[in-house]
């Protein structure tokens, strides 16, 4: 089903609880937040079952991301899902939406997010512990309040371009100067579509250009990675493997990087 | 201070505190288990030492102590995977670890070897390739061929080259590379890189770790 975003908003009502998979439009956001809705973002692993479950939907090599959406949407009680399937996602997530209509029998609603306002990007540039600050990114999709005052941007070290990755432990390896790029940095901005945003990188700084395996992000990530003067481009699938590990620290160190 | 590099199938170490010590080698499968160094790097080094270096970073320190060139391309192949280091201007340009789909490439090729009761050394590079991606798949390639009437000698050969050609691939296709592990024993291996290859030996890894030693450490945390 696929709604404009007035439409979509205004079917909110009926609903308690909702998936998200993408980022919606804002004015979905802020009818959810307005109705008290629980939103639950679907693109992080949320339930303990297996990946495998979502195999009669998708393929196994598909992306972890959008396999991981599935299975939440098949073990949570939702009353609905919003998938957005505009430029700030991807044709893939368009696909499972398709699919999970079928399998659902709940609404499964398409949106397409052209929100052009910038909220900001502190955290992307703050001195923190980079997996709290893509916590706190990830976290704050599911609402349309701005944010508090802003704290201090940081001299960066190190760079990391991408989405938020599905498993987030690799992001313990990297300074907590690392400033963020990329889509993660997009949904800060609540601004995904922003392709222009997302291409932006720092040429001074050694960046790791993420993407998930079997992502349409990887051309991107592996495009700009060579074209930035010291940069290592890394796909990761499910989970982060010893070898991909072990690519990012030796890149940090090898490049001078403090951790 | 002993220094370990402890890999899928041979584990290397050097005696730093014996002046003129040269490194030893043991089959891994005959590792004593209660064996200990102070440094270590490898696939299995985690387990046998207190302190550990990943195997990039001790490829990296090995080439920066071997290579006086200020651009180079140092490969790794191993039992388990193939792993680069690319340098320009003296400094890090570019790495990759394939442990997927570079696979057991080595393991293959001294498997083979043993299986078909080959000498590598007596093998000449063939004209023609298999292409291969992984150890594991292209052994279907050398069953086909075999079947189809080539010599298995030949079938293997191609095998070997359609290694060298993957990992020549991954490694960026240079013109020329630095070549590290236990296949620069190899002649055929060597021979079949469409490139200028230096062998450097199998004792590269250790020399990162001695290097290592070297590097300056962050204090310890209280």
């Amino acid at each position: 089903m696929a709604l404009d975003p007035a439409s979509s908003a205004a079917t909110l009502s009926r609903f308690r609880k909702i998936g998200i998979i993408g980022i919606p439009p804002l004015g979905v956001i802020r009818a959810a937040n307005e109705h008290g809705l629980v939103i639950h973002d679907l693109d992080e692993p949320l339930v303990r079952e297996d990946l495998e479950t979502a195999s009669p939907y998708l393929p196994r090599v598909y992306c972890a991301i959008l396999r991981t959406a599935v299975v939440n949407a098949l073990h949570l009680e939702l009353d609905a899902i919003y998938a957005d399937t505009g430029p700030g996602k991807c044709d893939c997530a368009l696909h499972t939406a398709t699919i999970l209509a079928e399998a659902l029998p709940i609404p499964v609603i398409c949106t397409k997010n052209m929100d052009s306002t910038g909220y900001g990007t502190p955290l992307c540039q703050t001195r923190q512990p980079l997996l709290a600050r893509m916590l706190a990114i990830t976290a704050g999709v599911k609402s349309a309040a701005p944010y508090d005052t802003p704290p201090p941007v940081s001299l960066p070290t190190a760079g990391f371009w991408g989405v938020p990755p599905r498993d987030f432990s690799i992001l313990e390896l990297f300074p907590e100067t690392t400033h963020i790029f990329g889509w993660a940095r997009c949904m800060e901005n609540k601004t995904p579509a922003d392709h222009e945003l997302e291409a932006l990188f720092n040429p001074q700084i050694p960046t790791v250009f993420f993407a998930q395996s079997f992502c349409a992000k990887t051309a991107l990530a592996r495009y700009l990675a060579k074209k930035h003067p010291h940069a290592l481009y890394l796909d990761v699938d499910v989970h982060t493997t010893s070898s991909a590990r072990a690519k990012v620290q030796a890149f940090l160190e090898l490049s001078g990087v403090r951790l | 201070m002993i220094l370990g590099d402890f890999g899928t199938s041979y584990c290397k170490f050097l005696d730093l505190d014996t002046p003129g010590a040269k490194p030893t080698i043991i089959a891994t499968k005959e590792l004593p288990r209660e064996t200990r160094v102070d440094l270590a790097t490898g696939h299995n080094g985690k387990r046998f030492a207190d302190r550990y270096v990943n195997e990039l970073i001790a490829l990296a320190r090995g080439g920066e102590a071997l290579i006086e060139e200020e651009e180079y391309v140092l490969l790794d192949c191993g039992s388990r995977d193939i792993k680069f280091i690319k340098y320009a201007n003296g400094k890090l340009a570019d790495m990759g670890w394939n442990a997927e789909c570079g696979a057991s490439m080595g393991f293959t090729i001294e498997l083979l070897e043993r299986y078909y009761e080959l000498d590598y050394a007596h093998l000449r590079v063939p004209e023609q390739t298999f292409s291969v991606t992984c150890g594991v798949l292209g052994m279907s390639d050398i069953f086909d061929a075999v079947i189809s009437g080539v010599p298995v000698a030949e079938a293997v050969a191609r095998f070997v080259k359609g290694i060298a050609i993957n990992a020549y691939r991954f490694a960026g296709s240079p013109t020329k590379l630095y070549l590290s592990g236990g296949l620069c024993d190899n002649p055929l291996f060597v021979g079949s890189f469409p490139c200028q290859v230096t062998p450097l030996g199998r004792f590269v890894l250790l020399r990162g770790l001695e290097a290592e030693t070297r590097q300056p450490r962050p204090p310890a945390i209280a």
